[in-house]
């Protein structure tokens, strides 16, 4: 966030690399963006292409796909985590399905993007990220809070620990699951309007695992993440 | 209001009332037997004089009763001389001569001839039993006129010579009073001793049952000896006159065993020297001379009894009081029976009480123990009833635990099925996502360069309906809102596209009730359903605003249920416009139709009014939508 009101406010245009390989996706999704000035589009079609470019330096947004033809996307939002925090993660998803995204937001990316997502929202989804509006759908949402509820201990270890979500944060995901807009989720647990999407990016950091141990890397990787 | 809970009563105070009690029932005890009743022929036929002698030439005057000490050898009977009158105008009627008191042994002997010998007569020689003997006098032997009655005192035993006044006079009018003791005391003890016996056995089988139960064991015990000692006749063998003597002793050391192991009390190694005295006597009687026996039992056989019977009324009271416990108690105040009563036997051995030589001693100790044996077996079948109930509590929480058990396993079996229905979910949906869905991105964007709008449209109306089935897949628990999240999300990018803007209301913060019987392949078809009505605004109506109302309503009869409303400010349409006009598919003809047979398959009821100023479609849900519907296979697709 902190990288995206710099560039605000100097008025340079915020880097973007994408790194899709399906190359109708990928130039629909620049396309969408580089619509408006306002960013300056990279595109990467495989995961040594996006190294190079991020060898040059880091960008404002990264916008990937996971099925890679040279690997998983997920090494990449790992790579990039780990080197910074200012870089804004999304996942580039079919079908906005759990195992993608979630698992993408254990490494620490912050939203997902659909691939078939209209032009004009792909554009504004890029710009709610960066004035710190991570997305969640209410499929992901339900996903989490349906994990909190389950008895600890019964199916073993989760990678998806939602132990450190608060009771406020669950009823907030619960609102999103259930269809209710930001401004009924507020009204009904009296907090302001402008904090949930200040919560919702907090859910996210909370989920976030510490991505140096290998194993759940593997684990994550390898699409083995028990939930 | 609760109910105060009873304070134990302090430990001085039960002390004092346990003795009070006792003091009460020793006092009732005394004025109910100090002098029974006991019946007497009439006073007329009493012989009170005697003329006494041992050798049979010199006569001393004697008053009746009489009583002689133990100062001649043991074979020499004593001989009272009497005489009655008889009137020969009794003729017709039988007379006897009846002696109600006697230790230890009668010959009654009348004008010289020997009429009874009680030493023949079995149970009659038992002293401590008080037996009278009546003696119908052969009508030849009698004079008209004055009679002689001589009556031979055998002395044996350890009590002194006693013989009570005779009687003589008819046979009818003495009768009586000889049934009444008969009764009292020959039938009553026979009586008792039965009953004695067959407690003793249920006792006795109890503790062969259950061996651990000792207590059950030594009144058993003590009541074998007690049913074995009432059948040893006297005068005996010296072995049968040393198990009577030791009888009582052994009985009352069995009872002390039995009331230590009742109430805990720890009474090895010195338990064993309870049983010395009777040991002494039997030893006495077997290896000892004679005369000998009756000074040994004397001196330890009877005060043991008197000891032991002290002992065991100590030990249940002490217990009783101790523990608060009533069936002690009871228990105890049986002892003191049995101790008032040996007090008065020997003082009345002793000579120390006037009045007839009568022992009550046994026939208490009779009863006292058969009352403790009906005590225990009372217990027992408490207990017994405790273990029934504890049983049936045991029975009735073992099958709760198995109800809650098999809930449990229908939960376990329902989560199972829950996560195998995840992980189909999760293998299709990575399917599709590698696969078809991958393809239907690439047409979308290959359609957006080329300009294939129709193509990019059916494109992504098919990802959508793919999510759409996935999305559907995962149980929702009836929670219809989890489903409409979504919805919202995939209708609410549709609507932006075509600068449609979304009202959406949730009127109750709980959204919608739950529908317990939704069924995924309910949810799609609702869902279907919803997005129907969506893509008719989107298409036809022109609309500006599309309004999504979502509220918890009752229905017409009351029952709960909930009710989306989608609203559009368009043109409207009119269903026979639509219908004449095959070319445009509006949603009057088969969409029209489609949708209410898909609300139909959920138990959902649909309204649909259109007018100049836009499309109101109506789903209202019963919370039993989906419960009665039919199953997955039988929605017609079309």
């Amino acid at each position: 966030m902190a990288s995206a009101t710099a560039a605000e406010r100097t008025g340079e245009p915020i880097s973007v690399l994408i790194l899709e390989d399906d190359a109708p996706t990928r130039w629909r999704i620049a396309d969408a963006l580089s619509h408006h000035g306002e960013f300056d589009v990279a595109e990467a079609a495989t995961l040594a292409e996006a190294r190079q470019r991020l060898a040059e330096s880091d960008p404002d947004v990264l916008l990937t796909d996971l099925q890679l033809p040279d690997g998983n996307g997920m090494e990449l939002i790992r790579e990039v985590r780990q080197r910074n925090r200012t870089t804004e993660i999304m996942v580039i998803s079919i079908l906005g399905d759990e195992q993608s995204v979630i698992s993408a937001i254990l490494l620490g990316a912050n939203g997902y993007l659909l691939k078939d997502a209209f032009p004009t929202d792909i554009a504004d989804t890029v710009r709610d990220l960066l004035r710190g509006h991570s997305p969640i759908s209410a499929s992901i949402a339900r996903f989490i809070v349906r994990r909190t509820q389950e008895r600890p201990g019964r199916a073993g270890h989760s990678d998806l620990d939602t132990a450190r979500l608060t009771p406020r944060e669950i009823d907030i995901l619960w609102g999103i699951a259930k269809g209710f807009s930001y401004a009924d989720i507020a009204d009904h647990l009296g907090i302001s309007r402008q904090t949930v999407p200040g919560y919702i990016k907090t859910i996210y950091r909370k989920l976030e695992v510490n991505t140096r141990g290998e194993a759940v890397f593997e684990a994550l990787q390898q699409g083995l993440i028990r939930f | 209001m609760v109910a105060p809970i009873p304070l134990p009563m302090p430990k001085n105070r039960w002390i004092a009332g346990y003795l009070l009690v006792q003091a009460v029932i020793a006092l009732l005890c005394v004025i109910l037997f100090y002098r029974p009743d006991l019946p007497l022929p009439p006073h007329e036929y009493r012989l009170t004089h005697a003329e006494v002698s041992t050798d049979a030439k010199t006569w001393t005057q004697a008053q009746l009763p009489y009583f002689r000490p133990r100062d001649i050898p043991p074979d020499t009977p004593v001989l009272l001389r009497t005489e009655f009158a008889y009137p020969s105008a009794d003729a017709e009627k039988a007379w006897s001569i009846f002696i109600p008191r006697f230790t230890s042994g009668v010959e009654i002997v009348v004008n010289g001839a020997v009429i009874l010998d009680s030493r023949r007569m079995r149970s009659v020689g038992r002293i401590d039993r008080n037996v009278a003997v009546i003696a119908p006098i052969p009508l030849a032997l009698l004079h008209d006129g004055a009679n002689e009655l001589v009556v031979r005192l055998h002395l044996w035993g350890p009590l002194t010579g006693y013989l009570d006044a005779p009687y003589a006079g008819p046979d009818s009018e003495l009768r009586q009073a000889y049934g009444g003791r008969a009764f009292l005391f020959a039938t009553l003890p026979l009586a008792l001793a039965i009953w004695q016996a067959m407690v003793g056995m249920i006792l006795g089988l109890i503790f062969f049952a259950r061996p651990h139960e000792r207590a059950y064991g030594w009144l058993a015990a003590a009541m074998a000896v007690g049913t074995v000692q009432h059948f040893i006749p006297m005068p005996a063998s010296a072995l049968l006159r040393g198990l009577l003597g030791a009888s009582g002793s052994l009985e009352c050391a069995l009872a002390v065993h039995f009331a230590a192991h009742l109430t805990g009390l720890r009474i090895r190694p010195w338990g064993v020297f309870l049983f010395l005295p009777a040991a002494l006597v039997l030893l006495t009687a077997l290896l000892g001379p004679a005369e000998l026996l009756p000074t040994i039992y004397g001196l330890f056989g009877l005060p043991s009894i008197g000891l032991f019977v002290s002992m065991v009324a100590v030990i249940l009271g002490r217990a009783a009081v101790a523990r608060r416990d009533w069936s002690l108690a009871y228990l105890g105040s049986t002892l003191t029976v049995v101790a008032v009563f040996w007090v008065h036997d020997a003082m009345t051995i002793m000579d120390a009480l006037p009045g007839e030589r009568i022992l009550l001693g046994r026939l208490s100790y009779s009863t006292v123990l058969i009352a403790i044996g009906l005590g225990l077996t009372w217990r027992f079948v408490q207990a017994l009833n405790q273990a029934d109930d504890f049983t049936a509590r045991l029975v009735e929480q073992v099958r709760e635990a198995e109800k809650k058990l098999r809930a449990s396993f229908a939960r376990e079996e329902e989560q199972s099925r829950k996560e195998a229905l995840a992980a189909e979910r999760t293998r299709l949906m990575r399917d599709l996502h590698d696969g078809l869905g991958g393809q239907l991105v690439s047409i979308v964007a290959m359609a957006e360069q080329t300009g294939g709008t129709k193509i990019g449209d059916a494109a992504r109306a098919a990802l959508k309906d793919l999510r759409l089935v996935i999305d559907a897949m995962e149980e929702i628990d009836g929670d219809l809102m989890l489903v409409l999240g979504s919805w919202r999300e995939r209708m609410a990018a549709q609507l932006r596209a075509h600068d449609i803007a979304l009202s959406w209301q949730v009127l109750k913060p709980e959204g919608l009730p739950i529908f317990p019987g939704l069924r995924p392949w309910h949810v799609i078809q609702i869902v279907r359903l919803l997005d129907e009505a969506v893509t008719n605004a989107i298409k036809h109506s022109g609309a500006g605003t599309l309004k999504v109302v979502i509220d918890s309503v009752a229905g017409d009869d009351g029952s709960p249920g909930g009710r989306i409303t989608i609203e559009d400010d368009g043109r409207g349409f009119c269903a026979q416009e639509a219908s004449s006009d095959p070319g445009h598919r509006l949603p009057g003809g088969r969409g029209l139709l489609n949708m209410k047979k898909r609300a139909e398959f959920c138990g959902a009821t649909l309204d649909i009014a259109s007018g100049g100023n836009g499309t109101r479609v109506d789903l209202w849900l019963p919370a039993s939508a989906g419960l009665a519907a039919p199953g997955e296979a039988s929605f017609p697709h079309g």
